[in-house]
């Protein structure tokens, strides 16, 4: 279509990465187009915050079998709060090589993922960054350090409304100075602060983007509990009720809803990006884009699903893939089954509301610095959950029935407690993604990806053995007793939803796809801003930095643009 | 992340955790010196709508409301019978024909069996035994649950009902509220956490 104008700046998708680099290139008065895949959410109509669940006809779990089959860690997602956010994987799947598992959540809507994230916004700290150098000599290093983004953590903390406490700062997990003030915690978590404390470790408030006092022109969280489901005041931070509104009124910033990016365009004189091709999710026709620069921010698998679509003529393998590396080094946590009991001291005690503000409200930061005689590399978190939950709780699964256990679930019921741990995830070549070579395609008629992903290599067999170890001494510690649990092997990548890798960074074109400022080695007005530039996944939650990235990548991207370098 | 939002957010999680290990033995001789306890209550009026079941038999239906009222009876708080478990249980194995219909068989089979059995022991099937007969059988074949040595042919139903009921009664107004008393998904101006003396570290 040739009277397409032409863009300054498109942007892919909405989400954490996409709203993020659309705001600060739209505020710095670039002329941009952000084309995303899925539908304008209303939250009054979309988010089901206040709903119970014997005000859904199959309680919230759905029609027997009507999500078919859900991966490990979708289950709990998919409900019927939510069902009609998500991607439900049978509709729309993708493909395992033999022997492979991935757990890919994908919600497809203005906002992305964040409509419905679990809020938790540690950043990453200066030995994440080089671990190479400064940890183990294992890997490798960013080629940036968390001085180049400490400032960028700070501006996101700022614009989206974090609530934390900057004493909680421990060893290598640095917290912003100008947090919101914390919530307070709970029963249960008081007991597990008490018992590490014994053990010498440190429980620290959990910095999370759920806003403990008004600000912004948003109102505080009023402690329902439902964040999941999505909030109906917008006290979370989501890119659709908090960045979206700041941009909409610009002249200079378009969003163009029902637009999946299919691929990028290139000027075969220049060699250069010129635009992008996209579906129109209705009719299913195919057009044309111009922009001086794309920015991919689609999510982990779909950005680098749109640069292996692209492949052409001179990159045979993919868009910016002349590393060979595209695809490859794919990550995510060390996760495993939580651990789950009561504290019998809690037993009980009358009821209370703990839904507090949805997620708990301390937690474990990584805890091991130079710990001797390690069998595995890096480090863990651990979070834990306590109290009144929205069901039985542990009382269910003793034995038995009739009235003594309809007592025992009562007896029980304030005295739950769960404990996980989340241990760092190593990059691999042999973890990598493809575009299916059997010619699966997705509901658009994209040519849909097929993963090769492991998660049982051995590193991960090595650390699984002393997380277990760990969550039992601080339970025990904290006087919790502990249902007899199985050891499980590693869940599959993706299953923690911190999925990263597959663009990784780098100062070495030929090992890496991204440069420090997340261009593309091969052709540098294409920038990639989602967790797949990341090069290494320490134990930290990834979509702060993710925020931090690529708001890093895209004022350097305005700088460029002022300086007239574009 | 967020995984264990699971345990706050979940109806269910835990059941069927326990039988079967060592470990699981020992947790239980230290936590439930009585597990073999449960008494049958007196029954209150039924419910005053009629209903007619969508998926049972009536004689079937009969027998699923016995079985979620012995799992959940009514005693000082609702049980199975005020929050109409038994019309749940109907419901959702009426809705499993279109993408699970093999719940459907499983539920006809296993009433089936528990009628066998009755029929063998009491000369009659369970729903005309007598309370005392009925929950002595499914004292029975709830053994494996209790004593990780056990078999019973009929345990896996008897795992499908308690499932389902405690499902069932814990996501229902009258379970998560009235008996349990879950006061959560509100409205509050403050969340004063825990302000226990004796918890702060
Ligand atoms: C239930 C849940 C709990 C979570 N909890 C946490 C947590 O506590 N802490 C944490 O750090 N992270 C958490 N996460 C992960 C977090 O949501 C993601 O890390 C984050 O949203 C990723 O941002 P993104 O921009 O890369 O992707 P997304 O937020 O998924 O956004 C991608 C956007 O791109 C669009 N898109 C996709 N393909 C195309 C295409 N081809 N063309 C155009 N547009 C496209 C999508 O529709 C979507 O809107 C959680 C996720 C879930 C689901
Ligand atoms: S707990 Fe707070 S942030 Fe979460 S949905 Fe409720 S009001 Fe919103």
């Amino acid at each position: 279509m040739a009277s397409e104008p032409l863009y300054d700046v498109i942007v892919v998708g909405s989400g954490a990465a996409g709203g993020i680099a659309g705001y600060v290139l739209a505020t710095q008065g670039l002329k941009v187009l952000c084309l995303e895949a899925g539908r304008m959410i209303d939250p009054a109509k979309d988010f089901y915050t206040h709903k119970f669940p014997y005000e859904w006809p199959y309680r919230g779990g759905g029609k027997p079998g009507q999500y078919g089959h859900l991966p490990q860690g979708m289950e709990w997602k998919i409900k019927e709060w939510t069902d009609h956010l998500y991607t439900i994987p049978d509709q729309d799947p993708y493909a395992l090589a033999p022997g492979a598992k991935f757990t890919w959540t994908r919600l497809r809507a203005v906002g992305g993922r964040t409509n419905v994230w679990g809020r938790g916004s540690d950043r990453f700290g200066p030995l994440d960054f080089q671990p190479k150098t400064l940890q183990d000599g294992w890997g490798d290093d960013w080629p940036i350090r968390y001085e180049d983004v400490a400032p960028y953590y700070e501006r996101v903390e700022q614009l989206i409304g974090v609530s934390g406490s900057h004493d909680a700062a421990v060893y290598n997990t640095p917290s912003g100075e100008h947090l919101l003030p914390p919530f307070n915690a709970r029963c249960g978590e008081m007991l597990i602060k008490k018992g590490a404390a014994k053990l010498g470790i440190k429980v620290a408030p959990k910095p999370l983007a759920v806003l403990s006092q008004p600000y912004g022109g948003r109102p505080p969280c009023h402690f329902c509990g439902a964040c999941n489901w999505g909030c109906d005041v917008s006290a979370r931070f989501s890119s659709l009720d908090v960045l979206v509104p700041k941009l909409q009124h610009l002249s200079n910033f378009e969003l163009r809803t029902n637009s999946p990016v299919h691929t990028i365009l290139r000027d075969p004189g220049t060699g250069k990006a010129r635009g992008v091709t996209y579906i129109d999710a209705a009719t299913k026709l195919e057009y044309e884009a111009y922009g001086k620069t794309v920015v991919l921010a689609a999510s982990m698998v779909e950005s680098i699903r749109i640069l292996l679509n692209s492949r052409d003529r001179e990159y045979p393998s993919g868009l910016g893939n002349s590393s060979g590396t595209l695809g490859h080094y794919l990550m995510e946590h060390v996760a495993f089954n939580s651990l789950e009991g009561f504290f019998p001291q809690l037993a009980g005690r009358p009821v209370t509301n703990d839904d507090g503000p949805g997620e708990s409200c301390l937690y474990i930061p990584r805890y091991n610095y130079g710990a001797k005689n390690k069998k595995y590399l890096r480090g863990w978190r651990f979070d834990f959950y306590t109290g009144c939950g929205m069901g039985p709780g542990p009382g269910a699964a003793f034995p038995g029935f009739g009235s003594s256990y309809k007592q025992k679930i009562k007896e029980l019921y304030p005295a739950a407690v769960s404990m996980s741990g989340y241990g760092e995830g190593l990059p691999f070549y042999s973890n990598y993604v493809e575009i299916d070579p059997d010619g699966l395609r997705d509901r658009y008629g994209i040519p849909q990806v097929r993963f090769h992903t492991d998660a049982e290599y051995p590193e991960a067999l090595a650390i699984l053995d002393d997380m277990y170890g760990g969550i039992e001494e601080i339970l025990k510690a904290s006087g919790a007793e502990i249902f007899p649990y199985k050891k499980v092997a590693p869940y599959p990548l993706g299953s923690v939803t911190h999925e990263a890798g597959g663009c990784r960074m780098g100062s070495d074109p030929r090992t890496s796809v991204l440069d420090e400022w997340n261009r593309c080695h091969d052709m540098k007005n294409v920038l990639v801003t989602d967790a797949s530039c990341f090069v290494t996944h320490p134990e930290k939650q990834t979509t702060l930095t993710i925020m931090a990235l690529s708001y890093r990548a895209a004022d350097h991207l305005a700088e460029e643009f002022r300086r007239g370098n574009v | 992340m967020s995984e264990q939002m699971i345990g706050r957010r979940e109806t269910l999680k835990y059941l069927g955790m326990l039988a079967g290990t060592a470990s699981g033995r020992d947790f239980l001789a230290a936590w439930l010196p009585s597990a073999a306890g449960s008494r049958v209550q007196a029954a209150s009026e039924a419910p005053h709508t009629p209903y007619s079941p969508q998926f049972f038999k009536p004689e079937e239906f009969r027998t699923v409301e016995i079985l979620t009222e012995l799992i959940i009876p009514s005693d000082t708080t609702p049980g199975a019978k005020e929050a109409q478990v038994a019309r749940f249980v109907d419901f959702i194995v009426f809705s499993a024909a279109e993408f699970r219909p093999e719940m459907q068989r499983e539920w006809i089979d296993g009433l089936q069996q528990l009628d066998r059995l009755s029929r063998d022991k009491y000369a009659r099937p369970f729903a005309e035994a007598s309370p005392q007969d009925q929950e002595a059988l499914l004292m029975e074949i709830s053994l494996p649950e209790r004593n990780p040595d056990a078999e019973h042919p009929a345990f896996a139903f008897y795992g499908l009902v308690k499932d389902m009921t405690v499902d069932g009664f814990y996501s229902s107004r009258v379970g998560l509220i009235d008996a349990l008393g879950y006061k959560g998904l509100a409205v509050l101006s403050e969340f004063a956490g825990c302000t226990h003396p004796e918890h702060q570290v």
